[in-house]
C-alpha cells in the first residue's frame, strides 16, 4: 500500500501541476456559473425591447397601463384611430413593433388585437396581455361595481387545485429536479471520461518509454495500477472539490447579490404578514407566473444539496473506480501506443449509455429499463442521481443500498481482472491488440 | 548469495527457460551472455519477480526469494525509460522512496552520486532537457541509489560512448570492490572478459556454458601460439622447420610482425624460441586465447550444428 501511495502522489503532483489541470480547474467553474448566471438572468425574460403603442379612440385606459413597470416593454398612446396601413408604412410610427387596438367595444366584447410587425415572442404575448387586462379590469371594476380593486382581485382569484403524489405531499419531486441529478450525472461520466482517458494514455505512455519496467523492479504491476488509478482519481475529486467550492461561493453571491428579490418570499417564512398583503402576493404571483425564474427557483429552493452531493461522490468515486479499471486494462494491453484504439471506441459508447440511461430514468421514471439501469454498474452512477432528485418513495430506500453495493463489488471485481491482464500485459511488447489478449491475460496467473 | 535452480517459465508451448541453474557468490561480477531471445530477459524478471517462473526456485542468501529481497536488488532494464516531465532529484526521491528509502536518504545518496559523476548541477534539471548519454548515467545512479546488495544491470553500456563505458565500468567494479555483486547482461563481449569474474551463457533457454571467464577462454583456446618479432618475414618463414604451422601473418611496419602459429607434432614453445633466436628480434611469444566474443560464437555455432545434426 505504501508503494501504491508514493505512485499516487506521483500522479497526483503531475496531474495538479499541468497547465490543462490549472486552466480546466479556473475555466470549468466559472464557465458553469457563467451559463447559470445567463439562465438566472434571462432564463425567464426575453431579452427583447418592444415599444407599444396603444390606439384608445375612446379614452377607455385613460392613458394609463398596470403599475408596473416593465424594462422589456414601453408603452405609448395614441387617442385617434390609426389605420393598418398608416402604422405600418407610416414614417412616424416606424418606432413602435406593435399597435393595441382598444375601441369602445373591447368591454363588451372583449375583443382586442395586436398588430406587430415581428413575431413576438410568447413571453412578449403573455406580457402584453396580462399588462392591457390588468388595466381593463380597473377601469371595468370602477365603471360596473363598487367594489374595491382588492375586494374584486380576490373574487377573481383561481382556485389552484394542486396535484401532488401522495407519497411526496411537499412535492419535492419535480421533474425540473430530475434535470439536475442528470446534470450532476453527466459531470460525473464527463470526469470519467476525462480523467479515465487520461489513466489510460498515461499508463500506455508508460510502457512505451519503458519506465514501467524500471518501476516493476520495486512495486508490483497491481500496486502500480492502483497507485496510478488513485492518484488520478485523487486529482479528479480534487479538480471536482475546485469546481464545487468555486461554484457554491458564486451561487451564495449571486444569491445574496444579484438575485435577492427571488428568494424575499422565503425569507418572509415564519414571519407574520397581513392576509391582505399574503393575498396580494399570491394573486400577483399567480398572474406574474411567467415572471418568476424557474431556474433560480430550482437551483436555490428546490435541490437538496447534501443527499445529492453525497450521492454525487459515492457515484463518481464508484464510476470511476469501474470504468477506469477498464480503461486501465486497455492502457496496459497496448502493443503500440496508437494501438488499442477500436477497444477505447466501445468503452466511449459505454459512457454515452450511461448518459443516455440517466436521460431515460428521467423521462420514463417507470419505464422498462430503468431498473436495468439503474442496478447496472454501467449506467448506475447517473440514473441514481437523476432517481434521487425525483425522490424515492417510502421502503425503496433499501435499493438504494443495494446499488451502492452492487457498484462497489463491481468496481473491485473490474479491479481484480484489469489487475491480471495489467500483470500480464504490460511488459508485452510489438502485438497487434485482440479481444483474446484479455481472455489469455485474464487467465492467466 | 543468489541461488538459481531448475528454472523453468514457457509462454504457451514456447519455453522461455528449461531447467536453468547458476549461482551467484557475493562481492563478484557475473556475466549473462547469450544471443537475442536466449531468455536473459526473462530470467532478470523472475529475478525481479516482475513475471513469475512455471517452476523452479530462487534463493537469496539461502532463502526463499520472497518480494521484501528486492530491496536489495537495484535493477537497471534494458529497455528503461525516466518520467521526462520530473527533475532528476524529484525522480530519484520518487524512486528512493519506493525501495524503502526516506525523502532524506534519497536526497543525501543521489547528492552524493551526483557529485562523484561531477555532474551536481543536473540536480534540478528535467529529464527532458538531459542528452540520452546524461539520462543513461542518471538511470545508472538511480538503480544504485539505495545501495542494493545485489546489482542487475541489462546492457548497462548501450547508449554510452566509449568514455563514458570506460566510466561506468571503472563503477560497476568499484562497487564489486565495496562487495556488491553484480549480474551484468551484456552484448558487449570485451567488457566480458575485462570486468567479469564468471559467466552463463544461455541458448534457447538452456545453459550452454558456464564457469570463470577465464576457463571458458581456456576451454576454447586452440593451442597456437602469436609471436611479435622485429625482422624479415622471409627470415622468419625459413627460421621455422615441419614442427610449425603459419596460420596467419599481420605486418605492423618497420619490419616488424606478428604471427600465429600452430605447433605440430613434438614442437614446444622452447624449440619453437631457440629455432628463432638468430633469425629475428623476438618482442613477445604468449599463447593465442579466444576471446569471449569467439568463445560466444562457437559456442552457439556448435550448439546449433548439434541440432542440426539430430534433425
Amino acid at each position: 500500500m505504501r508503494n501504491s501511495w508514493i505512485i499516487a502522489m506521483r500522479e497526483w503532483r503531475e496531474r495538479i501541476g499541468s497547465r490543462t489541470f490549472v486552466l480546466f480547474s479556473i475555466l470549468g467553474p466559472l464557465t458553469v456559473l457563467t451559463i447559470l448566471y445567463m439562465l438566472f438572468a434571462y432564463g425567464g425574460k426575453t431579452a427583447t425591447k418592444w415599444n407599444v403603442l396603444i390606439t384608445d379612440p375612446s379614452g377607455i385606459m385613460a392613458d394609463k397601463i398596470a403599475s408596473r413597470t416593465d424594462s422589456n416593454i414601453r408603452y405609448s398612446f395614441a387617442d385617434n384611430y390609426i389605420e393598418i396601413e398608416e402604422f405600418a408604412n407610416g414614417k412616424r410610427y416606424q418606432q413602435y413593433d406593435a399597435m393595441v387596438e382598444i375601441n369602445e367595444k373591447v368591454l363588451s366584447n372583449k375583443i382586442g388585437f395586436v398588430f406587430y410587425r415581428q413575431i413576438p415572442s410568447k413571453n412578449l404575448e403573455k406580457k402584453v396581455q396580462y399588462q392591457v387586462e390588468r388595466r381593463l379590469e380597473e377601469v371595468l371594476v370602477k365603471r360596473f361595481t363598487e367594489l374595491s380593486l382588492t375586494d374584486f382581485k380576490k373574487i377573481k382569484q383561481p382556485l389552484n387545485l394542486s396535484f401532488r403524489n401522495v407519497y411526496d405531499p411537499h412535492d419535492f419531486s419535480q421533474d425540473k429536479r430530475a434535470w439536475v441529478g442528470l446534470f450532476l450525472g453527466l459531470v460525473i461520466f464527463v470526469f470519467i471520461a476525462l480523467f479515465a482517458m487520461g489513466l489510460m494514455r498515461s499508463i500506455s505512455r508508460e510502457k512505451s518509454n519503458r519506465i514501467v519496467e524500471v518501476l516493476l523492479g520495486s512495486v508490483r504491476p497491481v500496486q502500480l495500477m492502483f497507485g496510478k488509478i488513485l492518484g488520478i482519481g485523487m486529482a479528479a475529486i480534487f479538480q471536482f472539490s475546485i469546481w464545487f467550492v468555486t461554484i457554491a461561493i458564486g451561487l451564495t453571491l449571486m444569491r445574496n447579490t444579484l438575485f435577492p428579490d427571488y428568494i424575499s418570499a422565503n425569507l418572509e417564512n415564519g414571519v407574520q404578514v397581513t392576509e391582505e398583503v399574503q393575498n396580494s402576493r399570491n394573486f400577483e404571483k399567480q398572474f406574474e407566473g411567467f415572471e418568476y425564474n424557474e431556474f433560480v427557483d430550482l437551483v436555490f429552493e428546490r435541490v437538496q444539496f447534501g443527499p445529492m452531493i453525497t450521492a454525487f461522490v459515492f457515484c463518481l468515486i464508484g464510476g470511476y473506480l469501474f470504468y477506469s479499471s477498464l480503461f486501465a486494462a486497455v492502457g496496459a494491453s497496448v502493443g503500440s501506443e496508437s494501438d488499442g484504439q477500436q477497444f477505447v471506441i466501445p468503452l466511449v459508447l459505454l459512457l454515452c449509455l450511461g448518459v443516455y440511461a440517466g436521460y431515460y430514468a428521467m423521462i420514463n421514471p417507470q419505464g422498462p429499463l430503468t431498473s436495468w439501469f439503474y442496478y447496472l454498474p454501467f449506467t448506475s452512477p447517473a440514473v441514481v442521481l437523476v432517481k434521487l432528485a425525483q425522490g424515492f418513495n417510502p421502503g425503496e430506500a433499501y435499493s438504494l443500498i443495494l446499488v451502492g453495493f452492487i457498484l462497489l463489488i463491481s468496481s473491485i471485481v473490474m479491479l481484480w481482472i484489469s489487475g491480471r491482464i495489467y500483470k500480464n500485459g504490460i511488459l508485452q511488447f510489438g502485438h497487434r491488440l485482440k479481444l483474446r489478449h484479455f481472455f489469455k491475460w485474464t487467465k492467466q496467473v | 548469495m543468489l541461488e538459481i535452480s531448475k528454472l523453468t517459465k514457457s509462454y504457451g508451448h514456447q519455453f522461455a527457460l528449461k531447467d536453468v541453474s547458476f549461482s551467484l557468490v557475493e562481492g563478484e561480477i557475473f556475466g549473462l551472455l547469450g544471443p537475442n531471445g536466449a531468455g536473459k530477459s526473462t530470467l532478470i524478471r523472475i529475478v525481479n519477480q516482475i513475471i513469475e517462473q512455471n517452476s523452479g526456485w530462487i534463493k537469496y542468501n539461502n532463502d526463499l526469494f520472497r518480494r521484501e529481497h528486492l530491496r536489495n536488488i537495484g535493477y537497471l532494464p534494458e529497455e528503461r525509460g525516466l518520467y521526462r516531465g520530473m527533475t532528476v532529484e524529484e525522480h530519484g526521491i520518487f524512486l528512493g522512496r519506493l525501495r524503502g528509502m526516506s525523502v532524506k536518504e534519497s536526497k543525501e545518496a543521489l547528492r552524493y552520486w551526483l557529485e562523484r559523476f561531477e555532474i551536481e548541477e543536473w540536480s534540478k534539471k528535467r529529464i527532458e532537457e538531459l542528452s540520452k548519454g546524461m539520462a543513461q548515467k542518471i538511470q545508472f545512479i538511480f538503480t544504485v541509489l539505495h545501495q542494493p546488495k545485489l546489482i542487475i544491470l541489462d546492457e548497462p553500456f548501450s547508449g554510452f560512448d566509449p568514455l563514458n563505458v570506460e566510466l561506468i565500468k571503472k563503477e560497476i567494479q568499484s562497487l564489486k570492490a565495496q562487495g556488491r555483486t553484480i549480474l551484468l547482461s551484456t552484448h558487449n563481449m570485451n567488457s566480458v572478459e575485462e570486468i567479469c569474474d564468471r559467466a552463463v551463457l544461455l541458448h534457447h533457454g538452456k545453459i550452454l556454458l558456464e564457469g570463470r571467464v577465464s576457463d571458458l577462454r581456456d576451454e576454447y583456446k586452440t593451442g597456437q601460439y602469436t609471436v611479435r618479432f622485429e625482422g624479415n618475414m622471409i627470415g622468419f618463414v625459413n627460421a621455422l622447420w615441419s614442427g610449425f604451422q603459419i596460420v596467419e601473418t599481420r605486418e605492423f611496419g618497420n619490419n616488424r610482425f606478428e604471427a600465429d602459429l600452430a605447433l605440430v607434432g613434438d614442437s614446444s614453445i622452447d624449440t619453437l624460441m631457440s629455432v628463432l633466436i638468430g633469425h629475428v628480434k623476438v618482442e613477445a611469444i604468449y599463447e593465442k586465447l579466444p576471446g569471449m566474443q569467439e568463445v560466444f560464437i562457437q559456442a552457439i555455432e556448435s550448439a546449433q550444428k548439434e541440432v542440426t545434426d539430430e534433425k
